[in-house]
């Protein structure tokens, strides 16, 4: 495959992947170009391995991870979580648009890493290891990772519900 | 709560931008300045006696070459350096091919022109016209451009690059060009670098082993390019850069996108003749036409890399 190809067939996932994990387009649509145009370079060498798409996910969660998006990702953080704190209180809970925004907010206040393992699981639909290969660590690392992630949404959950009555 | 998770990531995901501005830009990056020079820099410093031409840094002249550039990919262009009087001291026939490559092939520079006792390297004297011309004749190739740099350029070049790796096969001493070299391998700047290229005299085969210091000096040149210091490439050579009016730089530089797979030969010329006093070459026009033909056509030619006299 060409990389012309490999772009054609994966930017548009790889763009959609890249703003889950991030939560900023801008962020995100940075880090595929300037992932892209290194791939690009090399696509001698990843265009020839068994999971191109694989490892350029990793370059993209890896820039993100990095230090260089930090500050930017904390940017966005701390405006979702104001966010966050105001949705509940003033949407209809009835609402599922606004439970998903809610559920949106406290996502993005996430780690980051439980973040991407998050968004590989539930939106790239990846098993441990492709998740552990991504991120680089162990397959019991993605799984703690996640049982985190998912343990501080349900206290959100939990507590939100129980001040709005919802459930019991 | 997994599916309230799924719905708010795909949420989240849907913000993407759209993949074609995406594609632009990557698409425009490509033909990006940078990226340009790159390519310019190493095809045209490979090539031999020339070196990076820039857009802005080229001089025009009125003078345009025999043939319109052919339709075809493939782009034969002559590569000229001078020394500060105008006269030929490297001359250079290079075809770059669609995909990026290049074969380049030396033209000595003492080979007579027509049965007079003319030299190919005082043409250019007269005017870029009368070179191109007498090397269609002598090739049987059309040219479809022409580059000329002073050789005083490449000392600044060198340095600008930070040396420039050679070897010696034995020391090198001549207080003409003022070359003072250790035999071995070695990096060269500056005027040593200077001094490498233009010593002739005390060389075995002159002006030949010249052309062999020729090819060396660029092929370790082109290995030393990358993209951080080709804007400095760019800037020790603004300006110095001569070429026909009639070509479009931009569009050729599209072409290049990374290294210039490069091969460098010489053209056989024979034995030297004696043409009322004087030394040159008279190589056999047939032979010449063929070995051209053959070598910009795919022939390979036995390896010239390694130590130079």
């Amino acid at each position: 495959m060409g990389f012309d190809q490999f772009v054609a067939e994966r930017l548009d996932r790889l763009l959609r992947y890249a703003t889950a994990i991030t939560c900023d387009k801008h962020v995100a649509q940075d880090i595929v170009q300037n992932v892209l145009i290194r791939v690009q370079k090399k696509w001698d060498r990843i265009g020839a391995m068994d999971a191109p798409y694989l490892y350029v996910k990793r370059m993209v969660t890896n820039d993100y991870l990095s230090w260089r998006h930090r500050r930017s990702a904390r940017e966005v953080a701390v405006e979702r979580s104001e966010l966050a704190k105001h949705v509940p209180s003033t949407a209809d809970p009835a609402d599922a648009y606004a439970e998903r925004e809610a559920m949106r907010a406290r996502i993005a206040v996430l780690p980051r890493k439980q973040r991407a393992a998050l968004v590989m699981r539930f939106y790239e639909d990846c098993s441990d290891a492709e998740i552990a290969q991504v991120l680089g660590c162990t397959e019991s690392t993605v799984r703690s990772q996640l049982s985190r992630a998912l343990q501080t949404l349900r206290a959100h959950e939990v507590a939100r519900s129980t001040t709005l009555g919802v459930h019991s | 709560m997994n599916d309230l998770i799924r719905s708010a990531i795909a949420a989240e995901a849907e913000e993407a931008v759209d993949s074609r501005t995406v594609l632009a830009e990557l698409h425009k990056r490509k033909r990006k300045p940078l990226a340009l020079i790159i390519g310019v820099a190493t095809l045209t410093v490979a090539a031999a006696a020339t070196s990076v031409i820039v857009q802005t840094a080229v001089h025009k002249t009125d003078a345009t070459p025999a043939t319109a550039p052919s339709a075809a990919s493939a782009v034969n262009v002559l590569l000229i350096g001078t020394d500060d009087a105008n006269r030929t001291d490297a001359l250079v026939f290079a075809r770059f091919n669609a995909d990026g490559s290049a074969s380049v092939i030396s033209l000595p520079r003492d080979i007579y022109v027509g049965a007079a006792q003319d030299r190919i390297n005082s043409l250019y004297q007269s005017g870029p016209r009368a070179l191109t011309d007498e090397v269609q004749r002598l090739t049987g190739v059309p040219v479809d451009h022409y580059a000329a740099i002073k050789m005083s350029e490449f000392g600044r070049i060198s340095t600008a690059v930070g040396g420039v790796e050679i070897c010696l096969t034995a020391p090198a001493k001549d207080p003409r060009s003022g070359v003072d070299l250790p035999a071995g391998r070695q990096s060269v700047s500056g005027d040593q670098a200077l001094a490498f290229l233009r010593q002739r005299f005390g060389l075995a085969h002159g002006d030949l082993d010249r052309i062999h210091r020729h090819q060396a000096f660029l092929t370790g040149l082109a290995s030393k390019i990358t993209k951080d210091n080709a804007a400095a490439l760019a800037r020790a050579v603004n300006g110095v850069v001569e070429t026909d009016q009639g070509w479009d730089l931009l569009d050729f530089a599209t072409r290049f996108q990374g290294p210039v797979k490069i091969r460098t030969t010489t053209l056989p010329v024979g034995e030297q003749v004696n043409r009322g006093g004087m030394v040159g070459y008279a190589p056999d026009p047939d032979q010449t036409k063929k070995f051209v033909e053959g070598y910009f056509g795919g022939d390979q030619s036995p390896a010239q890399d390694g130590c130079v006299n």
